[in-house]
């Protein structure tokens, strides 16, 4: 169900208004454990999409769409009954049902500037881009102050090739609806293809502190490889770590490989340090979204000092942002949390931050593996698991391993 | 330089096999040529017939390692979708790229936006910036392209269909909408070199613009080694750094993320593939260095022009059979070569344009060699002709040689021997010098006396002169008269001359002075010499008769001059030589002519002096001898040949009187045998016999060599023969050959080896050293033959050059020759004589000259020499 609510937001998010979009029955993005708890995705514009579960949304498509034939049955001759009808027709999946209706709305009222914009969306859908772009000019005519028209008609340009033509749909979009985040990140990625790199990365950051993951994504990749922007590796973890916490899994293989790289022995010197230089910038950078608190220098976490402070709604988050940057402090604090739990504002045993354990220590954490070893060789939280405990300390110093093991057999006598 | 001209160019045409059998290779190059073009088809599937039957049966190539292609599985199709979304493609290119590939390609084109379906432009981006991070990636070229990135290159994966529409080569530059685009698989490999690119060309060749396919296998992808992509997508999942670096690490990676179905080229081993497969294979080749090279459009047509040429050339070269088998061989040789160079070195020779020129050859050749025979026979004869010419201007030029070198040998011989008798002369001079002032007195005084002498001669002359102006009116009555007179001195003539000669020898017999007979055996000689005697003064005194040639050599002092007692052994007592016997008066010596040169100068002396030493006498003798000599020989060519002292001859010149032959006064032959049958008659007792008519016409008839001597005995025979009175013709056994008309005899001695000399010398068309060599003598020997015979024959024809030459020839092909042959050797003697107004001294400087000519053609050069100064014959040289 989760990866079903995901794969929802990915689509809505990459231009399918979920209201709109076929039931996809198999998702192609490959899978990957979230990093992140995943937030409910926002909706961008009219026709984005809920966070029903799509179950809900099927039952809720077939209700409207009996709704829908009724009221036409009763008003055939309704404009506006007609295009509710096609709305539920395409909900379900039947396009060229829709589509009629559609036309019939468009014949019953031609000046319709919404039942060419459905009318084109419906043609998107059949990949029909070139009905789809004189559809929705049509409605750009009739209602030029049409945000959507304009927004769909940008993609439609970009689907047939026309990237100026797109960009100008985007720019006019935004004229007329400055704070629309998505069609803000559509126009970075446009502007970013048509070498336009700079303007790209304005509007990609604009579109990533709008809440866009995918610009939360690119603007990170922009950032690695200082595509117009000053390269700055922390920054990118920043904008990495914000997309992966809602769930955007190229956001969580990025930083995956990043900590693999600050990790492993087998990669060279610099391109370790500056991995792990950039975990470091970012851990530094946390302090700074907290202006109250000033940079400890005795190796303390922001988590740590929040966590001592008990600012209970940022704390175990920062902690775990910490977590994930490869902050050995903050995963110690984790892992007592983690055991004991924090009163009444996290239970003990939290899966999110086993999760946290587990991904850093499959990238090669030596801390992590400590304690994903004692969390599996004393069963806390879990079922106990020797062999996965014995496992974890793979690597870790002979003498240590050994105590540690002798410590897990000791309490499993006990 | 030598103009070219249109007959000139055809006949150095139509004389070298070389050049006809280029022209014939040319044209049936290009008709075999244009030929095919009416076969497209037909000839593409036979030129590459070789080359694909080296592809279903040779062994199969080896793959690459260096090359690693990843492949879509039914795996990933469940796992991607039939279109995979450019975001994973981007994950995949990042993934191969870190795993370390030296160079990425994928079978992928820019032409198109993602739709919203598989990312939108989200994927787009995610796509450029891996290709941005892999550096530089090879994608497949499309004119129409969408999405601009920098650092992505471009291959087509175009194929060179044939006309019978199989593949087999690869453009490596096509143009694609007027932009040259390289070779997808070739900007690999040059990438995989780490070479850089210039303006997008690859670097595999300037040279070559397309590449024949050598591919593994069947050429279907199966053939090559592959990944999957769902293993792949495993490993990057599982973070298998191993497995992907396995796999890629320092290789040419080649990502084929979408379904690759069997496309529509067909290769010749059956198989249909896609145009990326075909690149695929073409990588692989040149990784392996498994290239294959064609013979480009000329070199194919240099190959049949070549091929062409060569059986042209056997064809005109051997005709018949041979040059057929010449033409076969060749053919063989070929195909067998382009199998071996196919399966040795890889290259493809053509084949079927070769074999249809190889086959209008052999057809132009048959033709061309039945249509030419005309005029090449024209030419042939005319060439002939030529070199005849030549060969006789050869034979010319060597003959003037020879002649030249011939004339120079003989001036050096003479001016040796002139050297080596200066040499001898000088000494001999300074010897004589003594001598001859001591002599001087003696002459002056001798001079004197010979000065009386000559007047007194001359007084005779001025006598005999008037006398015999009136010779010629001589009365019967004195001819009567003359004639009694010569019957009682035993001279029976009635013959004028004869007489008149009788008369003048009654007047010169009372002088002095010495007479000289001259005449044929039998002629009288000895008669007139009595005669002289009798008619002279000294009637009354002995007469003796000394034959020179009857005396020994040894005695001839002892025999003439006498000697002393015990002068010699054997000179027991003093005798008296013939000198004194004759003292006071008459001593004839006959065969004055074969006297030796040395007894001649002691003759001489006597003559001169009047007295002698006898034989160990140590005083002189004195006597007065009156001298009548005769001979049979020709005194003066003995002088102009060199066996007569000129001096004694001047000295015995006193009266000359040249007795006629018999033939010459045949009158008398009636007067003499009457005389003689009578004298026989009255020997034999038997009565006096008389001739018949016929008999006396025989006998006028025959040439009487031996002259009244030889009538006598014939005479006598017939006598002795006949027991009547009446002598009939037929008891004359005279030899016919004498008989007749002698007027066609050659005057010269016809030596045995003349005509064999010059029937060899025809032979060898008047080759010196050819038939010297035959003959076995020295080369000058036969020229010095040669010489005499070509003198002769100007003799025989009147000095006519031309005449001479066409009878000395005999074959009219030889005229010219022998013309300069008889100019070369006539124009040196008339060189040597011209100073001369004598003719002996002129025929004694060709003797001296021409030393090594036979002395029988001395004859012919003194007669040329009257010829040539017939005017001045006899008088003194001017030299």
């Amino acid at each position: 169900m989760l990866r079903r609510l995901l794969l929802v937001a990915v689509l809505s998010l990459f231009g399918i208004p979920l209201s709109l979009a076929q039931a996809p029955e198999d998702p192609a993005t490959p899978q990957a454990p979230l990093e992140s708890p995943p937030p409910p995705p926002e909706a961008v514009g009219d026709e984005h999409p809920s966070s029903l579960p799509s179950s809900l949304v099927q039952t809720d498509a077939a209700m409207a769409l009996g709704e829908a034939r009724g009221a036409v049955r009763i008003a055939p001759g309704d404009a506006a009954n007609r295009l509710a009808l096609a709305r539920a027709l395409y909900r379900i999946g039947d396009l060229d049902a829709a589509m009629d209706e559609c036309r019939v709305a468009i014949k019953l009222q031609p000046n319709d500037a919404k039942a060419h914009v459905q009318l084109g969306t419906i043609l998107i859908a059949k990949q029909d881009w070139r009905a789809a772009r004189s559809v929705l000019q049509e409605a750009v005519r009739l209602d030029p102050g049409f945000t959507d028209a304009h927004y769909s008609l940008g993609s439609v340009h970009y689907s047939l090739g026309h990237l100026e033509a797109a960009v100008q749909s985007y720019r006019q979009t935004l004229t007329l609806q400055p704070y629309f985040p998505d069609a803000r990140y559509r126009l970075a990625l446009l502007l970013k293809l048509s070498k336009h790199e700079q303007e790209a990365a304005q509007f990609m950051e604009e579109a990533a502190l709008g809440g866009v993951q995918q610009a939360q994504f690119f603007l990170g990749n922009a950032y690695k490889s200082g595509q117009g922007v000053e390269k700055d590796l922390g920054k990118a973890v920043f904008w990495w770590t914000k997309a992966a916490e809602y769930g955007y899994q190229p956001s969580a293989d990025l930083l995956s490989k990043l900590r693999r790289q600050a990790l492993s022995p087998d990669q060279p010197d610099r391109k370790r340090k500056d991995a792990q230089d950039a975990f470091f910038a970012y851990r530094r950078q946390l302090w700074e979204e907290f202006r109250e608190y000033s940079l400890a220098d005795d190796g303390e976490t922001i988590g740590t000092r929040l966590l001592k402070d008990r600012r209970s709604d940022v704390a175990v988050p920062t902690l775990l942002k910490e977590g994930y940057a490869l902050s050995e402090g903050a995963q110690v604090e984790l892992a007592r949390l983690y055991e004991t739990g924090w009163d009444n504002v996290l239970p003990p045993h939290d899966k999110t931050i086993l999760a946290c354990f587990e991904l850093t220590a499959a990238d090669g954490f030596v801390p992590a593996k400590r304690i994903l070893a004692r969390i599996y060789g004393r069963g806390i939280g879990l079922q106990q698991d020797l062999p996965k405990a014995k496992a974890m300390l793979k690597g870790l110093p002979k003498q240590e391993a050994n105590a540690l093991l002798a410590e897990f057999v000791t309490g499993e006598r006990r | 330089m030598i103009p070219l001209s249109w007959p000139r160019l055809w006949r150095l045409f139509i004389t070298i096999p070389l050049l006809q059998a280029l022209t014939i290779g040319l044209l049936a190059s290009v008709l075999a040529k244009g030929l095919w073009t009416l076969a497209p088809v037909t000839f593409t599937a036979l030129d590459w017939t070789l080359y694909d039957t080296w592809l279903r049966v040779r062994a199969p190539i080896a793959t690459s390692d260096a090359l690693s292609i990843v492949v879509r599985d039914p795996d990933s199709d469940e796992r991607f979708g039939a279109m995979l979304d450019r975001a994973l493609l981007a994950q995949f290119i990042t993934a191969v790229h870190e795993a370390g590939a030296w160079a990425i390609g994928i079978d992928h084109r820019l032409d198109h936006a993602s739709p919203s379906s598989l990312g939108g432009a989200a994927s787009d981006a995610l796509l450029i910036e891996a290709l941005h991070a892999a550096g530089p990636v090879v994608l497949v070229h499309d004119p129409e392209i969408v999405l601009e990135t920098a650092t992505a290159m471009t291959g087509h994966v175009l194929v060179s269909t044939q006309a019978d529409r199989q593949i087999r080569q690869i453009p490596l530059l096509s143009e694609v909408e007027g932009k040259p685009v390289p070779a997808f698989g070739a900007v690999l490999y040059d990438l995989y070199r780490q070479q850089p690119l210039v303006a997008q060309r690859p670097l595999l060749s300037d040279r070559i613009s397309t590449v024949t396919l050598n591919p593994v296998g069947d050429g279907s992808l199966s053939a090559l080694p592959t990944i999957t992509l769902s293993s792949v997508w495993e490993a990057m999942q599982h973070h298998d750094r191993r497995y992907l670096e396995d796999r890629f690490n320092g290789k040419i990676v080649v990502l084929l993320p979408s379904e690759i179905s069997h496309g529509p080229w067909l290769l010749p081993t059956g198989q249909s593939v896609a145009g990326i497969v075909t690149h695929l294979h073409l990588l692989n080749s040149l990784l392996t260095d498994n290239q294959i090279a064609v013979t480009g459009r000329w070199a194919s047509f240099g190959l049949t022009l070549l091929l062409a040429s060569t059986i042209g050339w056997g064809l005109l070269r051997f005709p018949g059979s041979r040059g057929l088998v010449f033409a076969g061989s060749v053919l063989v040789l070929y195909v067998a070569l382009t199998s071996i160079v196919l399966w040795g070195i890889h290259v493809v020779l053509p084949l079927p344009l070769p074999l249809t020129a190889a086959g209008l050859v052999v057809v132009a050749a048959a033709a061309w060699t039945h249509l030419t025979a005309g005029p090449r026979m024209v030419l042939l004869e005319q060439d002939m002709l030529r070199v005849q010419q030549d060969a006789a201007a050869i034979r010319e030029t060597l003959t003037l040689r020879e002649s030249r070198a011939e004339a120079l040998e003989e001036d050096l011989d003479a001016a040796k021997a002139a050297v080596a008798q200066s040499t001898a002369q000088q000494e001999q001079l300074a010897r004589d010098t003594i001598m001859l002032q001591s002599e001087i007195g003696e002459i002056r005084s001798q001079e004197q006396a010979a000065r009386r002498q000559l007047e007194q001669v001359e007084r005779q002359l001025t006598d005999l002169r008037a006398a015999s102006s009136d010779s010629s009116t001589l009365a019967d009555t004195e001819l009567e008269r003359l004639k009694d007179e010569c019957r009682a001195l035993g001279i029976i003539t009635q013959h004028p001359v004869l007489l008149r000669m009788f008369r003048d020898l009654k007047k010169g017999a009372g002088s002095p002075l010495t007479v000289l007979l001259l005449g044929e055996p039998g002629t009288g000689k000895e008669l007139f010499a009595r005669a002289v005697h009798h008619l002279s003064p000294r009637a009354g005194r002995a007469f003796v008769t000394v034959n020179m040639a009857a005396i020994s050599p040894e005695l001839f002092e002892s025999e003439l001059f006498g000697h002393i007692k015990g002068s010699f052994t054997g000179a027991t007592a003093e005798r008296r030589g013939y000198f004194e016997l004759a003292n006071h008066g008459t001593i004839f010596l006959d065969e004055i002519g074969d006297l030796r040169l040395d007894h001649q100068s002691k003759l001489l002396r006597v003559l001169q002096e009047k007295s002698f030493y006898r034989v160990g006498a140590t005083s002189p003798t004195t006597v007065d001898v009156r001298i009548v000599a005769a001979t049979n020989r020709d005194l003066q060519r003995g002088v102009s040949e060199g066996w007569f002292r000129e001096d004694l001859y001047f000295r015995l010149k006193g009266f000359v009187f040249r007795l006629p032959p018999l033939r010459e006064r045949t009158g008398d032959i009636a007067v003499i045998a009457e005389s003689a049958l009578a004298d026989i008659a009255q020997r034999m007792e038997k009565p006096r016999p008389q001739l018949s008519a016929d008999a006396l016409r025989l006998l006028s008839a025959y040439r009487w060599p031996g002259n009244v001597r030889e009538l006598r005995n014939v005479l006598e025979r017939a006598v002795a023969l006949t027991d009547g009175t009446i002598l009939s013709r037929h008891v004359f056994s005279l030899d016919e050959t004498l008989s007749g008309d002698d007027g066609d005899r050659s005057p010269f001695p016809d030596a045995a080896g003349d005509k064999a000399v010059l029937e060899c010398l025809r032979q060898q068309a008047f080759d010196m050293q050819a038939t010297a060599n035959i003959l076995g003598w020295d080369r000058s020997t036969v020229t010095q033959r040669l010489k005499g015979l070509c003198f002769q024959a100007l003799i025989e024809h009147h000095g006519d050059q031309a005449k001479a030459a066409v009878a000395i020839a005999g074959n009219p092909s030889h005229v010219r020759t022998v013309e300069l042959k008889l100019s070369e050797y006539y124009n040196p003697l008339m060189s040597v004589i011209e100073p001369f107004r004598s003719v002996d001294e002129a025929v004694a400087e060709c003797r001296r000259r021409f030393k090594n000519l036979p002395d029988r053609h001395f004859a012919s050069v003194a007669l040329l020499v009257r010829q040539r100064l017939p005017s001045t014959e006899g008088a003194p040289g001017r030299k």
